[in-house]
């Protein structure tokens, strides 16, 4: 064969250049370090789309940007529910419906630009009132207060006023993280400067993200000077990596992901729950609804399924949250009531055998799709025709949010539900009332009594929302709650660190040490 | 052969327009991104404002067409993830690909040459026998299960690799490597085998046997030669498999590739990455088809005359 010599060289060469660059990956880097050399490495399971503060209510982008990069005016306690100073050392209701906020004194961005009252402002103007940003928290936390006019009386002063009494306010704010007033009003900034113990380093896509603490920190000075950030999708994968020395923490495990004796387990806020259109047959009678809810095997799924972590939820929040009735209790698992419900209505004229539909969205906890199963075998068993539609997010999402899918027939959907701002107001309004941006159904009564426990405050208002959560379950049913879940991480054990109920949304650095 | 790359070219540019289409299409048949990317009590309004800022309100022909005009500037788009630029995201994980796949070959040839070479010498010996089991089971294992197995033998067990990433240099690419070229190396052996065998058997190996060539060089110089033109079709074919399907190991040893980057686009529906990505990807499948075309036409006179008598 007469091969061209030049040709040749090339593709040798061309095959030797990749090669030889094999021993670096595009975008890589060594990094040594470890929990003992002075870098605390966190293996997550989604790297986060944005660091863009306003956005911290994301799951994956809060767990990194909140009080590590930037911080708050006030923050939430997990464990006692009680709003604690952060960037505001003191806030008071002036009047019913003006708000006024202290500022923390020698507070600096980690630029060096000096954090004051015009800074605050800004912040709370751009994720509070600016739709065009379309801030994750505008909607979530802002999206029915109204717009609230701010002002700077002073360097270290700031007030905000409601367009009604609003005795959430405080709590409002504390989900605003603080930018410098020079931030983009327009556009979303993947990189912030904050007034937090960390700035970041290096975000080096799709692999790393590295942040160092800074020497200006107001507070107290972290342990690590230097954090780093991955991403692996696969729990197994997480969990040995802290197994095996490569990183020092990962979050969202499984109980099976094999994290060994490096597993913490912890409360984290979620409850999970089948959430019923009640107006397409068959889950248009109660009693199909209330025999789905008495199908469902709480404890053994809890046990079998998900390793013990969890408990049987009776409502869409957990103990802890103002609201939370302590009076309800689980349904009890009991086919035999079950299918005695199912037959009355059948006697009734109720078509139980038409076929209903359990959405579920892949991975949005461990077992999911184990747990769909084992309650599809239980409904059968009672003489309801289950199909069990497992759907990515953005598919799953069409079903749980409004504008919901048009003719979608009859619904179970498994929806999972953190309340991280600790308060009812901020579940039963797009749950279960009637017009609820996640509700399919509702009745006038419950709006009512959504309606009046809103401007409510202290024992009168923890008793109207539990008073809710009844009144929901009793005349509606529009749920089957399954459980108060728990979580899991994977800690080195040369790292300090206890995790609470708010670690899953908002993992402080600050809060870590190396073991004495 | 100018001539029959042209051709070949032409015809390749049909699937490609035809990938790239329907991606496009297959795309925005999964949904309006707003669902993701706004609050989940985000207003109609706000759902709106969302649409007509990305262009999503457009009918999905007017889209096409804007997107078109786009590509035609090099203009892929831009990541509604990140706000990058998204041919730039897709550039920049292609090469952590390419490097993964071409060592993978070259790996995975190596190993089929060499056990195809020393099966055929004596077939249905005992060599045989346990190198067909062998690469059977190797080209029909799934590349998840052996991702998993090899980090809880070789990182978890033995503590002689890390688990993934690739931070720890060559080390970091053994495994992902291992577990891509199982499949290839499997499924190459027996077609070298294969064609080996056919290849000893013929006359013209007979016949340097016969002027007495030593065995060695019969196998590298005269039968190997011509077994490798099959070997060749196949590999090429494995080799774009690894380039557009090296999703799942990208995703469980957390590669930076562009397989990754493709799954992160589809699950945040970031539309213009996906399209930037299976574009870039698209594009070197069929220049590497071209290459593969150009080295059987290089290994076979019959194809370099061929394709010069139709010119």
């Amino acid at each position: 064969m007469n091969v061209n010599l030049p040709r040749t060289t090339g593709a040798v060469a061309l095959i030797a250049a990749l090669t030889m660059t094999g021993c670096s990956v595009a975008n890589s880097g060594n990094s040594g370090g470890g929990a003992a050399g002075g870098t605390l490495r966190i293996v997550l399971p989604q790297e986060p789309p944005t660091l863009e503060p306003c956005e911290a209510s994301l799951t994956a982008t809060g767990v990194v940007t909140r009080s590590n990069i930037t911080e708050p005016l006030l923050e939430r306690n997990p464990t006692s529910g009680e709003l604690e100073p952060k960037l505001a050392t003191a806030w008071t209701q002036t009047e019913p419906t003006l708000w006024t906020f202290t500022l923390r004194p020698g507070v600096t961005f980690s630029d060096g630009a000096q954090f004051t009252s015009a800074d605050a402002v800004a912040a709370i103007e751009r994720t509070a009132n600016n739709t065009t940003l379309a801030c994750n928290v505008q909607g979530y936390v802002f999206g029915q207060t109204g717009k609230l006019t701010l002002a700077a009386p002073d360097a270290t002063t700031v007030t905000v006023r409601t367009e009604a009494p609003d005795p959430l306010l405080p709590l409002r704010v504390s989900f605003i993280e603080m930018t410098k007033r020079d931030i983009s009003t327009t556009e979303k900034v993947r990189e912030p400067i904050g007034t937090g113990p960390y700035k970041i380093a290096s975000w080096a896509a799709g692999q790393k993200l590295t942040l160092t603490a800074w020497d200006g920190y107001w507070g107290t000075k972290p342990a690590y000077p230097t954090a780093e950030y991955q991403w692996r999708e696969e729990g197994t994968v997480r969990a040995a990596m802290v197994v095996n020395g490569e990183a020092d923490l990962a979050t969202n495990l499984g109980a099976d992901d094999g994290a060994g004796d490096t597993a913490v387990q912890y409360p984290n806020n979620e409850t999970t729950a089948l959430r019923f259109t009640t107006d397409q047959a068959p889950l248009n009678d109660i009693r199909v609804r209330q025999a789905i809810d008495m199908l469902i095997d709480r404890e053994g799924i809890i046990t079998s399924l998900f390793g013990g972590l969890g408990k049987p939820a009776s409502q869409l929040i957990g103990p802890g949250v103002v609201g939370y009735n302590e009076s309800m209790t689980p349904t009890t698992y009991d086919p035999a009531a079950a299918k005695a419900l199912v037959d009355a209505a059948k006697a009734d004229g109720v078509p139980v055998g038409t076929q209903f539909r359990i959405i579920g969205r892949t991975a949005q906890f461990p077992k999911i799709a184990e747990s769909i199963e084992l309650m599809q075998s239980a409904f059968a068993q009672a003489g309801l025709n289950a199909k069990i539609e497992m759907m990515d997010t953005s598919a799953q999402l069409k079903y749980q949010l409004r504008p919901f899918v048009p003719d979608a027939g009859p619904v179970a959907l498994m929806v999972m539900h953190g309340n991280q701002a600790g308060d009812a107001a901020f579940t039963v309004g797009q749950y279960f009332a009637t017009d609820g941006a996640q509700s399919t159904g509702g009745n006038a009564e419950l709006d009512a009594k959504i309606k009046a426990a809103a401007p409510l405050t202290g024992d009168e208002r923890q008793a109207a929302y539990a008073d809710v959560f009844k009144t929901q379950t009793d005349a509606v049913r529009g749920f089957a709650y399954l459980a108060n879940m728990e979580a899991v991480l994977a800690l080195s054990k040369s790292v300090d660190y206890r995790p609470d109920a708010a670690t899953g949304d908002e993992m402080r650095l600050g809060d870590m040490k190396p073991k004495a | 052969m100018l001539t029959f790359l042209r051709r070949r070219a032409l015809t390749s540019l049909v699937p490609l327009l035809a990938v790239v289409l329907g991606v496009f299409v297959l795309a925005r048949l999964t949904g309006n991104p707003a669902s993701l990317y706004l609050p989940e009590n985000a207003t109609a309004e706000a759902r709106e404002q969302f649409s007509a800022a990305n262009g999503f309100d457009k009918p999905i022909w007017s889209q096409l067409l804007d997107y078109l005009a786009g590509v035609t500037r090099l203009d892929f788009g831009t990541s509604l993830r990140t706000g990058e630029d998204a041919a730039t995201m897709a550039l920049r994980a292609f090469p952590a690909t390419l490097q993964l796949a071409v060592v993978t070959m070259i790996l995975a040839c190596a190993v089929a040459v060499g056990v195809g070479c020393w099966a055929a010498l004596k077939p249905n010996g005992l060599g045989d026998r346990i190198s067909g089991m062998l690469s059977m089971t190797a080209a029909s294992v799934p590349d998840f299960w052996l991702a998993i197995l090899g980090i809880w033998v070789f990182a978890i067990m033995l503590g002689v690799l890390p688990t993934s990433g690739v931070d720890a240099g060559g080390a970091s690419w053994v495994l992902p490597i291992a577990v891509l070229m199982v499949r290839p190396a499997g499924v190459l052996t027996q077609v070298v085998r294969g064609a080996m065998i056919s290849a000893l058997g013929s006359p013209y190996v007979k016949v340097a046997r016969a002027k007495g060539a030593g065995e060695g060089r019969v196998v590298a110089r005269h039968a190997l030669k011509n077994a490798a033109p099959p070997a060749l079709t196949v590999a090429g074919d494995l080799a774009v498999g690894l380039i557009n399907g090296a999703v799942v190991v990208e995703t469980i040893f957390g590669w930076p590739g562009i397989g990754k980057l493709m799954i992160d686009a589809i699950l945040q529906r970031d539309f213009a990455v996906l399209q930037a990505a299976v574009a870039l990807t698209a594009i070197s499948i069929f220049v590497l088809n071209i290459a593969i075309d150009i080295g059987y036409a290089l290994l076979d006179a019959r194809v370099r005359n061929k394709s010069g008598a139709t010119a």
